[in-house]
């Protein structure tokens, strides 16, 4: 439609609203929600005994009535909002960041770079992550300059105008070409595998030679997001004692502010973090990722600042699961017990080490499954990739390792012609079962949940 | 042609750190009327744990859990929490609850031993009374010990306590150790239908029985596992990042990163299995992440057992099972053909 005809369609409209659609229109200030004082409290959360009661939340009611305080729902005098410059690049050198006309924009308070903050990096495992890329970037979503202005959109805007200047370095994508010795080095070092970790119980050699058949199988996953419905949120705010405030979306609060503490150069008992009620976390709230710029960004200022991800940050700058790449071989006695078993692990750990070497512990060890299996070995890497960092996820490791040795126990039992619940009968672990670690399992109910579920499926009955 | 297959899918999960300690700590204060006041640093991640943690500090204390108002998250006010990750918080948490209470109800049965004529040890808190032990006629109400023992005794009933789940260090070349406290168990069996000419597959039906130890909210136990089946089926068909030639994401939006809604869930029987943890509060461990484990090993072998095609690598996209079947159809008229 061309822009005389759309004239002319306006002046056609009636002048004002019809006194119906008036009613439809919402206020400029959301009317206060009236609640009956006497609440209804559900008969469970009454009686006693409390454990086993099918008890409501007692965050029910809010949600119910929309009237649970998420960060972003949170406003303070005088606040203002930041945004973080992403780097856009995968792999490069940084040799200058200038902000001088961001700061001239209207409406900026502040800027931050890298080199500001006092110890610019961290992590869980290994400190390898900055808070703003300040010398090289490693993948690109890298943030490496914030911006707090009076509004979103105006700190928005002055993202633009910051000018860096990169010096492309060779980036490296594939987690199996980054494990060759000539590849492009993500971080310093002379390899980009971080992380490696084994596990050894028998002798695997003799449990295939005892073996009647062998198979094998290759699988692999792939990158996925948390992608909780509320993204990382954070409001930072000073008193004039020195003392700072953060309310915040995070999941680990006094790991939180350990962290905090270490990169700002703090004592912790300055530091205080609140939380919120978290519109989900799925592992994606497990650490530290703006808080510490918006610190600094409310410190240089002196005025609240709040930070909230877009979701294209969550995407592109917050942790992610895992890709795996397994391959299994497994030795078969013709009854269809397993007497051997060889996994190898490489997981892509993208650009920071993050939760990845507890992922490797945890998929290591659940990637025999839950089965008896004298004879096992596995062996387990962590690789440096420039993409975007991979971290905790529900499962840590255990849905890729449940995929690859699901899929290849099926594939196993096709070939014996056993039934697939009969050959996860014979090889499940029973009480006081050795686990690939040596343990002793106790309250092992793996049997009576295979059991349960697939009566209540009907598995013996199911026809096509 | 739709064709009809089903699937098992089983795991074992692990309940806390690998081995590093993870230890949380929390306080139960019993208020003059006899309800309490949980502190936790735990953060409620919308799961319920708060309701959970309420529950055990309630069975404890012999009250209901809207008798217990939880205070959580906040660094200046809340004790050392690890926090809501590693499946922890109901069995971590929940053990230094069950500690807190009992420190204070310990309170509570010195001053109401006395007056029943006792001695503390031969008595329980059940039903919002303070009972002589199989001799429940024999009471006096929480409420009325409570206020006693804050203004006569001068002793407010208060306990703090921590748990750390016990570990043995793994050995760094053969990995023995005991990396964990305990695990807990659970099989998914799911239904799928393939259309042969598209690829797509349709989750008819799930059943899922999980081990939690006790349940000890099972309409909590319930709704995660309604999560982590939705969050599985995203892992096994739908949810990837994609990357162009220079590492940037092509799909960093809700509107191509293709998430699972309610449109996509099947029709679900889920069962609880029974089970009794001694290391845990109340016998409970945990079921927060298990839920999403097995969910893609139950789909992707009932699509194998539908069409015949193994799915190595997730997600099974639509277009990845339809190039799977075709190769499958040219590869049989191959062998069909060197047979003839």
């Amino acid at each position: 439609m061309d822009d005389k005809a759309r004239v002319g369609e306006r002046k056609t409209a009636p002048k004002s609203l019809p006194a119906t659609d008036e009613a439809l229109r919402l206020p400029a200030v959301t009317k206060k929600a009236m609640f009956p004082l006497e609440t209804i409290t559900a008969k469970p959360r009454e009686q006693t005994p409390s454990v086993g009661q099918r008890a409501t939340r007692h965050d029910g009611r809010l949600h119910g009535l929309g009237q649970t305080k998420y960060i972003d729902d949170m406003s303070f005098p005088g606040m203002i909002h930041a945004k973080i410059k992403r780097a856009g690049v995968a792999h490069a050198r940084i040799k200058s960041i200038d902000v001088s006309e961001a700061e001239r924009m209207p409406g900026v308070m502040a800027t931050l770079v890298g080199k500001e903050i006092p110890v610019n990096r961290f992590g869980p495992t290994y400190q390898d992550q900055p808070l703003l890329a300040d010398d090289i970037v490693r993948h690109a979503g890298d943030g490496v300059a914030a911006v707090a202005a009076v509004t979103e959109q105006q700190a928005l805007d002055a993202l633009e105008k910051i000018r860096v200047e990169y010096q492309p370095l060779a980036p490296i994508f594939d987690p199996l070409e980054a494990m060759h010795e000539d590849a492009p080095k993500v971080h310093m070092g002379h390899s980009n595998i971080y992380s490696s970790k084994t596990v050894n119980k028998g002798d695997v050699e003799k449990g295939f030679a005892d073996s009647d058949y062998t198979f094998e199988g290759t699988f692999s996953t792939q990158m996925v997001e948390q992608a909780s419905l509320e993204p990382h949120a954070a409001i930072a705010e000073w008193d004039p004692n020195e003392r700072v405030t953060l309310h915040s979306s995070l999941g680990r609060i006094t790991l939180g502010r350990a962290d905090l503490a270490r990169v700002l150069v703090m004592p912790i008992n300055r530091i205080r973090i609140v939380a919120t009620v978290v519109g989900g976390n799925f592992g994606g709230k497990n650490e530290i990722t703006h808080e510490p710029i918006l610190a600094l960004l409310a410190k240089k200022t002196g005025r609240p600042v709040k930070g909230v991800y877009s979701r294209e940050d969550e995407f592109i700058s917050s942790t992610t699961r895992h890709p795996f790449i397994m391959k299994y071989k497994t030795g078969m006695s013709k009854e269809g017990k397993i007497m051997a078993r060889t996994v190898r692990l490489i997981c892509d750990g993208g650009a920071y080490c993050s939760w990845s070497d507890t992922t490797l512990s945890k998929a290591c060890i659940l990637s025999a499954g839950p089965y008896n299996i004298d004879n096992l070995r596995v062996e387990a890497c962590a690789v440096y990739t420039n993409k975007t960092m991979t971290g905790a996820m529900r499962g840590f490791g255990a849905p890729q390792v449940c995929f690859a040795y699901e899929s290849h126990m099926d594939d196993m039992a096709k070939e014996l012609g056993i039934d697939p619940l009969e050959i996860r009968l014979i090889n499940a672990f029973r009480e006081g079962s050795l686990s690939p670690t040596g343990q002793v399992l106790e309250s092992v109910v793996i049997k009576d949940s295979l059991l349960m579920a697939t009566e209540r499926f009907g598995w013996k009955e199911w026809k096509k | 042609m739709k064709h009809r297959g089903k699937g098992i899918g089983c795991m074992w999960y692990p309940i806390g750190f690998t081995v590093a300690a993870n230890p949380s700590a929390a306080t139960v204060k019993v208020n003059e009327d006899g309800t309490a006041t949980l502190v936790t640093g735990t953060v409620e991640g919308g799961q319920g744990s708060l309701t959970v943690l309420g529950q055990i500090a309630a069975e404890e204390l012999g009250i209901s859990t809207n008798d217990v108002h939880v205070v959580s998250a906040d660094t200046d006010t809340t004790p050392m929490d690890t926090g809501a990750i590693a499946s922890r918080t109901t069995y971590v948490t929940g053990n230094a609850v069950q500690l807190a209470a009992a420190k204070a109800k310990e309170i509570l049965f010195e001053i109401a031993a006395p007056i029943l004529d006792v001695k503390p040890d031969q008595l329980v808190a059940a039903g919002r009374k303070i009972q002589v032990k199989n001799f429940p006629q024999r009471s006096l109400a929480i409420a009325d010990v409570a206020l006693q023992a804050q203004f006569v005794h001068g002793r407010p009933p208060i306990g703090t306590a921590s748990y750390n789940p016990p570990t043995v260090d793994m050995d760094p070349e053969t990995g023995q150790g005991q990396p964990f406290s305990t695990y807990v168990y659970a099989t998914q069996v799911a239904e799928v239908e393939v259309d042969d000419e598209t690829g797509e597959i349709d989750v008819i039906y799930m059943s899922a029985a999980h081990d939690c130890g006790t349940a000890i909210n099972p309409m909590l136990v319930e709704g995660q596992i309604q999560g982590g089946i939705a969050m599985g089926i995203g892992f096994a068909m739908q949810e990837e990042m994609l990357f162009d030639g220079n590492g940037l994401q092509i799909n960093p939006n809700l509107s191509n990163y293709i998430m699972p809604t309610s449109l996509d869930m099947p029709d679900l029987d889920i069962d609880i299995v029974e089970n009794f943890d001694p290391t845990g509060p109340f016998g409970a461990k945990g079921v927060g992440e298990p839920t999403a484990v097995p969910t893609a090993a139950a789909i992707l072998n009932a699509v194998h057992d539908a069409v015949g095609v193994r799915i190595t690598s997730l997600p099974a996209t639509a277009e990845k099972i339809l190039r799977a079947i075709k190769q499958d159809r040219i590869a049989g008229q191959k062998e069909l053909s060197t047979a003839g």
